[in-house]
């Protein structure tokens, strides 16, 4: 498989500040990539200059076998961008605002399939000014898509959506996985990396700090967390030994176990044995939320 | 791809109330209360012949139609779309910046054309001002050149507005004040002679005195200065929008 997006050792300065300070990535063509990251950890300023809006101070960047820096018109044919904010004309329709973008492009899509596909077939002859958050950001999805792009870039796409619009939206970026299109997603959520990516990477301090799948990141945490409440009349050293030491917390236990199978075991038949309930006994995953809580670092002050 | 550019410009322009009433009414209200206003009052524009305001005013607001269409409108019009960001998303397409500039540039001189024609016909049925039939070639050329140099000027003050929130006041801050001193709101005759001729320096008063010319049918020769410094003012325009272009917000 080709590579989409080949991006080694980018540093950007603002100031005496590296906003992004050696970051090392590579996308695959048909893959699609959560980019997360904390506030001011360099995602924007990444993705800006992935395509072409900002210049870099060091570093080696192919988009689509391009340096951004340098390409041009023919380059950009092959790319759907949406930015972070979107502002489309308020006063045409989602039909005339499409027909315009078509006419950028060099081979568009025909305008009712973008509507289509953005599900927007309902407001199509509705103005843009007038469409709910959710829909504005679909239709922000099929300017993106009417050049028929290699690779799309989502810059914090559902920001400020209700669950439904979420979901709605997923949808379409599903429709696009199977349209083999690349697809670069910049997010806050991690539920949507999660749903929706192929791979992650977790960008702290302008660098790539974890990339993964799903799954792979959550292993790095390890283990697996067994929760219940300690029994009445029972102290911690009453307990069965487990693999790990468990973690008192007021009334409540907390095993963080890599044999997650083998503790449950012992500890069910030692209660069974007792002929003690478990009162809200959980077992759980770290969510991709932990870890990337872990891996992001705390400090990460709000910037825009 | 033009042709779709300033279809989607002129339907945009054409479905915001405020910018049609600023731009389109507002000039052919003004011609109209002047007209029953001043109309009687005899002036000489420099000829011999006695020639009422009425007939003046009817070219002035014409310009001051042109000026509205492709310098206030067309400069705020800029200003906002490069402000929340439509530029940018342009820039993220294989479209070319000239479209944007040339769209917008079209469609203004769509805009500003049309209402030239309602002038001349208000004018014409409303007060039986006329131009006269060989001068007409010439009215058509100060409404392309007026609307070429107002464009730059537009380009250019666009291109130098900080925020959304400037363009309007500042646009309307420099037409308003050469509205009154270059002969539209005010013959230029009733004018100290100090303020005509620091007013004749800006663009507005060359202009109103070209297109001025067909309808003063004993005026002398075509007011060729008047049209150089027009020119010379749409090139410094144009060096200027030229420079200062941004495809992105200037804010962040």
């Amino acid at each position: 498989m080709a590579e989409a997006i080949v991006v080694e050792g980018l540093v950007k300065r603002y100031g005496d500040r590296d906003v992004v300070d050696g970051l090392d990535l590579v996308v695959q063509e048909g893959e699609v990539l959560a980019f997360l990251g904390r506030n001011g950890a360099g995602k924007t300023t990444t993705t800006e200059i992935l395509e072409g809006y900002r210049t870099r101070d060091a570093g080696r960047v192919e988009v689509l076998g391009q340096d951004p820096a340098e390409a041009g018109s023919d380059w950009r044919a092959r790319l759907g961008i949406v930015l972070q904010e979107s502002q489309p004309l308020g006063a045409l329709t989602v039909r005339e605002t499409l027909r315009l973008y078509a006419a950028y492009f060099p081979h568009p899509r025909p305008v009712d399939e973008v509507i289509g596909l953005v599900g927007l077939a309902d407001q199509a002859g509705q103005r843009a000014g007038r469409l709910s958050g959710g829909q504005k950001r679909r239709l922000d999805v099929g300017i993106a898509l009417i050049g028929r792009p290699e690779l799309v870039f989502l810059d914090e796409p559902t920001t400020g959506f209700d669950p439904d619009a979420r979901r709605q939206f997923w949808d379409v970026i599903h429709g696009l996985r199977e349209l083999g299109t690349t697809v670069f997603l910049t997010t806050h959520y991690m539920d949507e990396a999660q749903v929706l990516a192929d791979r992650v990477a977790v960008l702290r301090d302008g660098r790539v700090a974890a990339l993964g799948t799903p799954a792979e990141l959550q292993a790095m945490r390890g283990g697996v967390e067994i929760r219940f409440e300690l029994p009445p009349g029972v102290t911690a050293a009453d307990l069965p030994g487990l693999s790990a030491a468990p973690d008192l917390a007021g009334g409540a236990v907390r095993v963080e176990t890599s044999a997650p199978t083998r503790d449950l075991a012992v500890l069910c038949s030692w209660a069974e044995g007792r002929g003690i309930e478990l009162a809200n006994l959980t077992v759980e995953r770290p969510t991709l939320e932990d870890v990337f809580l872990a891996i992001a670092g705390d400090h990460g002050e709000a910037q825009a | 791809m033009l042709v779709e550019q300033v279809r989607a410009d002129l339907i945009a322009f054409a479905r915001r109330p405020e910018t049609l009433f600023f731009t389109v009414f507002l000039p052919v209200i003004f011609l109209v209360l002047f007209e029953a206003i001043f109309g009687d009052i005899e002036v000489s524009a420099g000829s011999d012949y006695a020639l009422t305001q009425s007939t003046l005013q009817v070219p002035a607001f014409m310009a001051m139609g042109i000026v509205s269409a492709c310098f206030v409108s067309l400069a705020i019009t800029m200003v906002n779309r490069r402000e929340t960001g439509l530029f940018k998303r342009v820039r993220g397409t294989p479209a070319p910046a000239w479209l944007l500039i040339a769209g917008q540039g079209v469609t203004s001189l769509l805009i500003g054309t049309t209402m030239v024609v309602v002038m001349l016909l208000v004018g014409r049925i409303a007060y039986g001002v006329e131009v006269s039939v060989d001068r007409v070639p010439w009215l058509v050329v100060s409404v392309l050149i007026g609307a070429a140099v107002f464009s730059c000027l537009g380009m250019a003050l666009a291109s130098i507005t900080p925020s959304s929130e400037a363009g309007p006041p500042l646009a309307n801050l420099l037409v308003l004040p050469l509205y009154f001193v270059s002969g539209v709101f005010v013959p230029v005759a009733s004018l100290p002679d100090w303020l005509s001729s620091a007013a004749s320096v800006f663009p507005i008063a060359p202009f109103v005195k070209i297109i001025t010319w067909p309808y003063d049918p004993a005026a002398p020769d075509v007011p060729w200065t008047s049209v150089l410094l027009l020119l010379a003012w749409g090139v410094l325009g144009l060096i200027v929008a030229a420079r200062f272009f941004r495809w992105l917000p200037r804010r962040g």
